[in-house]
Parts: C-alpha cells; structure tokens; sequence
C-alpha cells in the first residue's frame, strides 16, 4: 500500500546470493549467485524443479533459512537497505509487515484448536499493536477481503475445504500490511477450479494493494496465468529470465523450451509427447560447466567445461552459451 | 535367481545392517546399556567359572551377616552364605525369566496386535476386550491363584519343560500379564501401516492377507516391537522381583528378587546389612536401566525424526 | 461405440459408504447417513484402449479405479471383465487370474513402495503370489524384463536398492515395472505423475504409452487434469460427484465439450497462451458438494451457469450428443454454443463491449449459485474412513 508512493524503482533486490546448506558434514550449495529485482506491485514467478533452489530463493528473502543453512555471498536488499536475512531476530520486525509468506499445506500452518478468526486478529494484536477488538474488527475485514463471509472465521480449520483454508492462509499474510507476498506452491494440493479462484484471487488483490507477489511453483502454467516475469531455475541458478509473454513466444535456454513443450497444450493441437531426457540434477556432484548439458539437446563442447553467465539478452536474461550477447562468443564457441 | 543377483541382493541388506550398527552403536545410552548388560549376560552364563558353585546353608563360608571383607566382597547372609556368589547365581534365573517371559509376551502380544489391527470390525472387537481384560489383570493375583494350581497337580520337585514348577509358573504369568501393552502398540502401528498405499499394492499384486502381514506389516513393525520389547523386558525383571520378594519365587534357585525377600526376612534392614539388601537391589536397577536405555536407542536409531521433537 | 463390450464393463456401479455415527447414534439405532463416492457409473474400456478419467478431488474417479482392481467393493452394479461378473469376487486366490491381467500404478511412488523391500522383492511380489514363474532363473529374468520395459536400465543394477536410495522417477518406475512384470491387459494408472517434477512426467507418460502401443495393453489414466488426459488419452470420462457427466472421443471432449461442468473445468485449466494477453473467464463459484449431501436434480446445478429449473428437479440421464459422445445435461445442446460463446471471447478479436456482456452474464449466474454450498468441510476419505 505504500508501495504505491515509491515510483518504479525496485522494491527488492537481490544481488549474487549463494545459500549453502550443511548435511552430514557435506557442504551443499543450493543456491548460487542469484540476482534480481523486483519492482513494486510486480509478479514474478519463480519456477523449478525439486532441488532447483527456488523455495530456498524465496525462504531466504523471508530470512525463513533453516538453521544448517548458510549464506556464502550476496546480500537481499529491501527498498536498499540491506537485509539482516541470516539473523531470525533480527529478520523479526520486517516479517509478516514487509515481506509475508503462504505456506503450501494450509492444514498444517493452522492451528487446529482454535478458530480462525483468533488465529488471523493475533498477528494484528502482536505486530500492529491493535486492541482485541480492533484486531477481530481487522480479522473480519480480512476475512472479506479474501472472499469468506466473516461469519465463517467462528469455525475451526478442520470445518473448512482446502480452498478456504488456503483464502484463511493468504488473509493471514495480509494481516500486517506487507509490501510482499511470497507464495510457496500456494495452489499446488488444490483441485484446478479452486486453483482457478486462488490465483484470481491474488490477481485482484494485487491490484488492489499494489502487492509484489513471488510465486514459488513447478507449473509453468500457473506463473503463464498469473505473473508478468517469469524465472527459470536449474540446480540453483536463474536460467532464464524474462517477461511472460516473451518467454512463452520465444524460450531462449533449451531447458525453459523443453520444459514449454512438455505442457500438453490442445491449442497448439498436436498430440505429441516429448520426454526431457535424463534424471534432474544431484546437487552433490553437480555436473561441470552448465549444470544442464548432460541432458540438453543442443549441447556443444563448451557447455561441459564452462559455466555460461546470466547475460542481458533481448529484454531478459538467459545463462546458455548459445545465447551469448556477443556474437564474437558465439562464433568463438564453434570453432 | 542367478549367482550374482543372490550376491547383490545380500549386499544390500548387508550395507543397511551395517548403516544399521553404526547409528546404533554410536548412541551414548547404547553403549552404556550394551556394556551393563554384556556384564550380567557373563555373570549369567559362567557363574562357577566366577565365583564358584552355588553356596547353600550347607556349604556355607562365612559368618553370619558378616560385613564386606577382603574374603566376602559384598559380605554375607544370615546362614554365611557368600552375597556375591548369591547374586552373580541369582542373574541366571533372573534374566532367564525376564527374557523368556518377554518373548512369551511379543509372540503374543505381535500376534494379537497385527491381527486385530489388520483385519479391524468384529475381530478387532473382540480381540481388543481380550487385551482389555489382561490389561487390568494383576499380575500377583494371577500368580496367587495359579501356583498352588500347578505345584497341586506338578508337585514341588517335577519339571515342566526343564523348569522348576514355581519359575515356569512366574515366566508364564508374566509373559501373560504383559503382553496387553504390546498387542495396544502393535495394534495401532498395524491401523496405520495397513492405510499405507504399499498394502494395496501388495493387495493388487495378489498377495494374500497372511503374506501381507507377514511380509509387509512385520518387518515394518520391528522397530517399535525391538524399541518396546526391550522395555517388556525392563518391567518384567521388576515383577520377577516383586513376585519373588512377596514369596512366589523358588528358594533353591533363587533370584534376586527371592534374595530381596530372604534378606527382609532375616531383618536385613533392621540389622543393618545394607550389603545384603542392597547388592540384589542394584542388580535389579541396572539391569532394568540398561534394557531402558537400549530400548529408547533402538528407538531413536529407527525414527530418527522423533529426536526433533523434544 | 467399438464393440468393448467383451473386455471391461462398468454397469450402473454404485460404491456407497455408510457414515459411522457417533457411540449414541449406534446405540440408538439411528441412520448416520451414506456416502455416495460413485453413484451410478456405466463404463467402458476397449481392448489397447486408453481412457482418462477426469475428475477434481471427490469425484469418485480414484474410487472407481479402486473398484476394478478390486481394492474397494461395489454396493451396486456390475464390473464385467470379458463377460465374466467380477463383482462380487473375493480372497487373494480366487481373484488371482483376474489380478494376473489387471494391474494398477498408484500416485504416490514413495508410499507405494514398502520401504523394507528392495527393488528386485518389489517388482518379484506379483510374480511370486500369482505363481506365474516356475523358478528363479525365470523370476530374475522377468524381473530384468520388466524393469527394462519400465526403463530402469540396466536393471541388475537396481536389484539390490532400497526405495530411499531412488530418485522420485526412478521410483515410479519401478511401481509400473511391479505392474508390468506379470503382462497384464489393463493397466489402472491413478494419476501416476501428478507427483513427479515436469521433466520427469513425459518420460513416464511415454513408458505408458508405448506399453499400449507395443503390447496393446488398455489403460484407465484417473486424472485432475483435462490438457493432460487429452494428450494421452484415445476417451475422455468426466466425472462430478460420482456420476459421469461426459464422455467421448478426446478431441471432442477438448475442443467440443457439451457439458457445462467440462466447460468450466477447461476454462480453469491454466493454459500457457502464446501471444495472447490474459483475459479473465469467470471461476466457477462455489466448492464440489459433500458426497454425502448430493444436491437434488442435477448434482451440478447449484453451480452451472447454464441451471434452469429442469435441472433442479430431474437427474438428467446421459443422451448422445455426437458420435461416441454422450453428455448428461439437459441443456447439453446449447453448451456447444455457450462454449463457442466463451471460445470467442476469449479471443482478441471481440469487441471489448460484448466480451464483457458475455462476462457478466456468466458471472450473474454464477452468482446466483452455491454461497451455501461453499465451504463445505471435507468429509472423511470414504474409502479409508475417519
């Protein structure tokens, strides 16, 4: 809501952030230099499969890292001043009033023996200060405001469907005002009509807020409905980057194509399957060079050997050799 | 099956053993209940080797209720008997009873428990009043009541099976007054095993419902039959004791929760001859403690989540 | 219709669930009510056939696919397997030769899996309890056969693992290779990569399908996801609260639905659109009712934007609307415009003034629908109880 006063400037940045996690004395790096920004009232989609860093990304900007976790580089900044996100007290103040987050298992983020509407007034009480009163008054407003009559938030959890829990869900991370909603596959465990009205949802109270949203998801098609930018994760880095319409039209990295053209689509009306081969990353013996050669199509000798760098490319960013800015690269890489 | 797929298939189950030891064994509290325990199974198994035969009033040593000496390390009883030797004797029929009584006990109670957990309606009814009913049934009144029944019909000197009538009588009503709490364990780790999508898999696969608990179910039960069975054993070591120590036990073999009882009534507290109350009374405890200790270490190495939760 | 008759038949079946009352309503004898996960379900599947059943949660779909593997029993009906009645056959022995040709791939590869297992006694289960090989030799080579056809190459690697130590693929790959071992005719897949990242679900959609097309194996594919069922699948059944709403030729249920349920479950389908901006469909309103209050008249008229006061009074039956195509709605006829309607405004072309008369309209009726319904608490897993 305040957002609304900056001008288009970024919100939240990002700048070269590694996250490494410790496992049984193994060091792993689950995310690694991950840059961007993102602008107020913006929806980014952040999209990857399982161990491709993405919730790790979004946990990070909460400051919501597990405690075997470690940030190696990089810093997050909001509205640029930097970010204490290793720090959970210190993270404390900016959380759930700046930057908010809705979990995937809404069953498991409430708390089954009390109603809901106590469970939404008391962030408000905790960080706004509000009264009792005032905090139930804002508990129903929320309540409204996400599509429930207020008179359902006297039930407890366990009365309601997935799709409300989820609406009870989303009220609750807008109970302090935050400039921010991160959602974690927030639709994932739903049925596609009431994904339909999810993600509706989201849509107009972004609008109407002037939330920036970052939604965590596997499903291409869900950030293609709901986002303006989409990024591509692949064992922890952004592959790609770039606004919807444009990714969609023209994917640039092989992985963000074969991952397009694995969606079945009637409209593009041909019936045809198209396996991306091999098995998804390890992230304890990452391969060499691009961490997607050894299933990539259109592989050449250098992707085995050196990293390709996150470039400017068009309007968005692509990390693959055959997409270099320069064409010297290009021509230099064939030979 | 061809040599090397028999070869790579005991590898396998041999690396998981391994991976098995290595978490348990590294577990403080086993390492503590392991080395207690190694301790009284030798006691157990090589008393003469030890301390020499079993002394009875006949052949005793000492003087009466003597004090602990350089001869007799932990002193003497009322007729001059060695303690020592009594008590090193007494961890034979001790742990014999508590660890046959406990596998009475998890045949039973595993048996009782996947059955009425498997097949639920009217036979998990009925079983579970079964349980029920020797849940609440006291152990000494069970005794009571059955020892005079057998000594009547065995007379004192018989044996059943190669035991003493009084010590199977104890084994049998201690394996039968514990088995309730395993079945209610069993029970309700099969109700949530049998919802397991592997069940139905199983069913598809044409399994029968025997081979389904047999194969599937049991070897998904053995963490919490290890876990808790070692408990069984803790508890049963106690009501060995007290059975004993109120006068059920066998004064020719005796145990050290018979010993407890001859010591009360030689008035071993009165007189002051702690060594005589108390030698039997910590084997007790570390025996119990120790089989306490390796139960929750089984248990922690099987669910390693439940260490998260405090 | 191909003549399906002889390989698999569902016939009115019906799969109702008592609702276990509390200690007083046993005591007193009183009706706790009935669960009606299937309601009335006539299918058929053809031999070599793939047909995806489509349906949100609650629909019945996993249930039915349940019924045919004999893991749930009717309480109505018929299942016809080739002419014989299998409804009422039970006991692991008994069912055997039907096991033998029927098989099953479950959701959740890891709980499929028992964890004590190892891959070799996983895929050999069925082999050994249907008696289908004659010594070890031949087990450990039909072992290797299948998880190669499941595309675990080479399988004697897998032998000796454990499901931990696989990835999510991998593991469902071996459910299929258990299925797949004892050759079976059909195949029920109940959503078998709803579990699996993207890159991973075409290879095992492709598995699928060139089991179909190498053994003419048929398979019933239970899916959420209508683009999906469509990219698989020869039929389409869609199912709402356990009756068959629509059914026919894949193509036609995409491109031509004559249901207004299949229509709204196709608009809600997030689509990757190329070129084209957003442009909002309105959501259908409401929740799917409780099976165990299933509405009067039509079950789907306290939803449909299409509901007039027929539809609240009498159960449509299911009337062909096309070849192979049957729809259970009494307005089936004027879907097809409807969706033509949606169809055009969803394209760029339409005068911004008429798209939102188009909108709004639907959104009206919408509106009128099921605030009561909504919210529904979830019911109990009928199959699995409380």
């Amino acid at each position: 809501m305040t957002g609304s006063l900056q001008d288009k400037a970024s919100l939240l940045e990002v700048d070269g952030l590694s996250v490494e996690y410790r496992l049984n004395g193994l060091s792993l790096r689950a995310i690694d230099d991950v840059s961007f920004a993102l602008r107020a009232g913006e929806a980014i989609g952040l999209v990857g499969e399982s161990g491709s860093g993405k919730t790790t990304t979004a946990m990070a900007i909460a400051g919501l890292l597990s405690p075997n976790a470690r940030v190696s580089s990089g810093e997050v900044r909001y509205r640029g001043e930097r970010l204490p996100i290793d720090d959970d007290a210190a993270m404390r103040p900016h959380r759930w009033s700046e930057t908010s987050v809705v979990f995937q298992g809404a069953m498991n983020a409430l708390n089954p023996v009390h109603r809901i509407i106590k469970q939404i007034a008391e962030p408000c009480r905790l960080k706004l200060g509000m009264s009792r009163g005032g905090a139930t008054a804002r508990a129903r407003e929320l309540l409204e405001l996400v599509g429930i009559p207020a008179d359902r938030g006297f039930a407890y959890p366990h009365e309601l469907s997935g799709g409300m829990r989820q609406r009870v869900m989303i009220a609750m991370a807008l109970a302090c005002r935050p400039s921010i909603v991160i959602g974690d596959e927030p639709t994932t465990a739903l049925d596609v009509i009431i994904q339909a009205q999810i993600l509706k949802l989201l849509g107009e109270l972004r609008s109407q807020l002037n939330l920036a949203v970052i939604l965590i998801t596997h499903d291409l098609s869900v950030v293609a409905e709901a986002c303006d930018r989409v990024m591509i994760m692949y064992a922890g880095r952004i592959v790609e980057d770039g606004t919807v319409a444009e990714i969609f039209a023209q994917p640039k990295h092989p992985y963000t194509k074969l991952l397009i053209d694995s969606i079945p689509n009637p409209a593009n009306g041909k019936k045809m399957i198209r396996p991306i081969p091999g098995d998804p990353p390890n992230l304890v013996n990452r391969p060499s060079g691009c961490a997607f050669h050894p299933r990539c199509p259109s592989a050449i000798g250098i992707c085995a050997t050196e990293f390709p760098s996150l470039d400017e490319f068009g309007q968005g960013r692509v990390a693959c050799h055959l997409h270099r800015s320069s064409q010297e690269d290009k021509v230099a890489a064939h030979a | 099956m061809s040599e090397s797929t028999v070869q790579s298939l005991s590898r396998g189950r041999t690396r998981a053993l391994k991976n098995f030891l290595r978490q348990f064994l590294g577990h403080g509290g086993a390492q503590l209940g392991l080395l207690c325990l190694v301790l009284f199974l030798v006691m157990a198994a090589v008393p003469n080797i030890l301390v020499g035969p079993l002394q009875t009033a006949i052949n005793a040593t000492g003087d009466f209720l003597a004090s602990p000496s350089s001869q007799h390390l932990l002193g003497t009883d009322e007729v001059g008997r060695d303690v020592l030797n009594l008590v090193v004797h007494g961890a034979r029929i001790s742990l014999t009873i508590a660890l046959l009584a406990t596998v009475i006990s998890l045949i039973v109670g595993t048996t009782v428990g996947m059955t009425a957990g498997y097949f639920g309606r009217w036979v998990d009814d009925w079983l579970m009043r079964l349980t029920d009913f020797f849940f609440v049934m006291p152990s000494f009144v069970l005794a009571l009541v059955i020892t005079p029944v057998v000594l009547e019909v065995m007379g004192r000197g018989g044996e059943i099976l190669g035991f003493r009538p009084s010590l199977f009588v104890i084994i049998v009503v201690i394996g039968m007054t514990s088995w309730a709490f395993v079945a209610r364990i069993v029970r309700s780790q099969t109700l949530s095993l049998r919802e397991r999508t592997f069940i139905d898999r199983a069913r598809v696969a044409g399994s029968s419902n025997l081979s389904i608990m047999v194969r599937h179910i049991l070897p998904n039960l053995v963490p919490q039959i290890a876990a808790n069975g070692a408990l069984v054993v803790a508890g049963a070591i106690y009501v060995e004791t007290s059975l004993s120590f109120l006068g059920l036990g066998d004064p020719l073999q005796p145990s050290w929760g018979t010993l407890l009882s001859l010591a009360q009534s030689a008035g071993a507290a009165s007189a002051g001859a702690w060594w005589y109350l108390g030698a039997p009374g910590l084997c007790v405890l570390t025996v119990s403690l120790s089989f306490v200790l390796i139960g929750n270490a089984l248990d922690d190495t099987f669910n390693p989540r439940r260490r998260v939760i405090p | 219709m191909p003549d399906t008759a002889d390989f698999l038949r569902l016939e009115k079946l019906q799969v109702h669930f008592p609702i276990q009352g509390g200690l007083f309503d046993r005591v007193l004898g009183r009706p706790a009510g009935t669960v009606r996960a299937v309601d009335g379900i006539d299918l058929d599947v053809g031999r070599g056939e793939i047909v995806a059943l489509v349906g949100e949660s609650g629909s019945g779909k996993t249930t039915v696919g349940r019924v045919i593997t004999k893991l749930a029993h009717p309480t109505g009906g018929r299942l016809l397997f080739e002419g014989h009645d299998m409804t009422s056959e039970r006991g692991a022995s008994a069912l055997r030769p039907y096991r033998h040709r029927v098989q099953m791939i479950f959701q959740d590869a890891y709980q499929a899996l028992n964890p004590r297992h190892t891959v070799f006694d996983i895929v050999a289960e069925p082999l050994r309890s249907l008696r289908l090989v004659k010594n070890d030799t031949q087990l450990a080579e039909r072992v290797s056969e299948a998880l190669a056809s499941a595309g675990l190459n080479p399988p004697g690697d897998f032998f000796a693992r454990f499901p931990h130590e696989l990835s999510g693929g991998q593991r469902q790959r071996v459910v299929i290779a258990g299925a797949l071992a004892v050759r079976p005719e059909l195949i029920v897949a109940d959503e078998p990569v709803s579990m699996l990242d993207v890159s991973i679900r075409s290879q095992i959609l492709q598995v699928l399908v060139d089991l179909r097309d190498k053994h003419n194996m048929a398979l019933l594919f239970i899916t959420h996801d209508l683009p999906l069922a469509w990219l698989i699948a020869d039929r389409i059944a869609v199912l709402y609260l356990g009756r068959l709403v629509e059914i026919g030729r894949a193509d036609d249920i995409t491109f031509n639905p004559r249901h207004p349920y299949t229509v709204a479950l196709s608009n809600a389908t997030p689509k990757v659109r190329v070129g084209v901006s957003h442009i909002d469909l309105p959501a259908l309103e409401g929740e799917v009712p409780s099976a165990a209050r299933i509405p009067k008249g039509c079950r789907f008229h306290p939803r449909c934007p299409m509901a007039i006061d027929r539809c609240r009074q009498e159960d449509p039956p299911a009337v062909e609307v096309g070849p192979q195509h049957m729809s259970a709605c009494w307005r089936a006829g004027e879907v097809k415009a409807r969706s033509e309607l949606l169809g055009v405004a969803r394209s760029s072309s339409v005068e911004p003034l008429e798209r939102r008369l188009v909108s709004s309209l639907v959104k009206d009726r919408c509106r009128s629908s099921i605030s009561a319904e909504a919210g529904v608490p979830d019911l109990p897993d009928p199959i699995r109880g409380p």
